[in-house]
């Protein structure tokens, strides 16, 4: 059973990974962490934060839905537009990870809904994403970090 | 034809109004000019951004001009009313008029402008539902590219000073 850590700016918040349901994106996800960059708010889908992920290999479609729900973590392949106005033309989507921090969201792709891979829910710290969030989008947006979490809670 | 000037961040657009298809939503923003507040960037309807109104300046007006569907193109702006029963979620960062009704100056500055959620989203979409108000008023012809990026940057950086005034004949 492995949670982890995440931080955005000054809230913390902990997240159960769903390792039965997705074994290989969890393992995946696992051999990625810790995890750094620019984090980025959505905006197409609502209420989403994600970060754009560096992965040479393709994830490959697990536990997916297309009725993602507030704390989910979610790995997907968000089209390129969303991302950055201007981007290398052979590129048509980036590998994000991203969590639902609010209700009234949805995960879109340029013509509908997108199905997504569950790898965690967000299970301490959701209220607090929903605070930092929204005060990023006024402020300027900082970096979020997804780290394992130690038994105790610390990463 | 009427125009706008649009100031953000030492940046500069203008917009043509479209006094002879929304007479009287172009009358009755040209009004409220000039008005300034900080830019939010859109969460739903992506490479927007958005100015809201408040307090005397708050516009209730009725849809007007034709149905869009879908179509919303770079350089569009739009009057946006949005219910208070299409107020959603908790909401923990926002102020109580906020959480309530909103009412705003929209300005799409990129592709895909509109797209996203809002795009197929009932409730957001179309006006058969009457939870929200969204007339095409005016038109930003050539996207100057240093005021598009000053848009994108609003996303990023967060708020942004933005000024709507008249763009009379000796501006």
């Amino acid at each position: 059973m492995t949670r982890v850590k995440i931080t955005l700016g000054s809230a913390e918040a902990f997240a159960q990974l769903e390792e039965k349901d997705a074994p290989k994106a969890t393992k995946w996800l696992k051999e990625m962490l810790p995890i750094e960059r620019q984090a980025m708010h959505s905006m197409e889908n609502g209420r989403e934060v994600y970060v754009v992920l560096d992965a040479s290999d393709r994830i490959e479609e697990e536990n997916q839905t297309i009725y993602q729900t507030v704390g989910d973590l979610i790995v997907y392949y968000k089209p390129a537009i969303f991302v950055k106005p201007e981007w290398p033309r052979h590129i048509r989507d980036f590998l994000v990870i991203g969590f639902i921090y609010e209700r009234d969201s949805a995960i879109r792709g340029m013509s509908g809904p997108l199905a997504t891979n569950l790898v965690g829910k967000i299970t301490e710290g959701i209220d607090a994403l929903a605070r930092e969030a929204p005060r990023m989008r006024r402020e300027g947006f900082g970096k979020m970090r997804v780290s394992l979490a130690l038994m105790n809670g610390s990463a | 034809m009427r125009k706008l000037l649009f100031e953000l961040g030492g940046t500069r657009a203008v917009a043509e109004m479209h006094d002879d298809v929304v007479p009287k939503t172009c009358d009755a923003v040209w009004n409220v000019l000039p008005v300034e507040g900080m830019a939010i960037h859109a969460n739903w309807s992506s490479r927007e951004i958005m100015l809201h109104l408040h307090g005397e300046n708050i516009l209730r007006l009725p849809p007007e001009g034709p149905v869009r569907r879908g179509t919303t193109a770079p350089g569009d702006i739009v009057y946006f009313w949005r219910s208070p029963q299409m107020s959603r979620g908790k909401q923990l960062a926002y102020s109580s008029q906020f959480q309530r009704e909103l009412s705003e100056l929209a300005v799409f500055y990129g592709d895909p402008a509109g797209g996203g959620l809002a795009a197929d989203d009932p409730a957001r979409s179309g006006r058969d539902s009457n939870l929200q108000v969204a007339t095409l008023f005016a038109t930003i012809i050539d996207i100057p590219k240093e005021f598009a990026q000053k848009c994108e940057e609003v996303r990023h950086n967060g708020l942004q000073r933005l000024v709507v005034r008249r763009l009379e004949r000796s501006a």
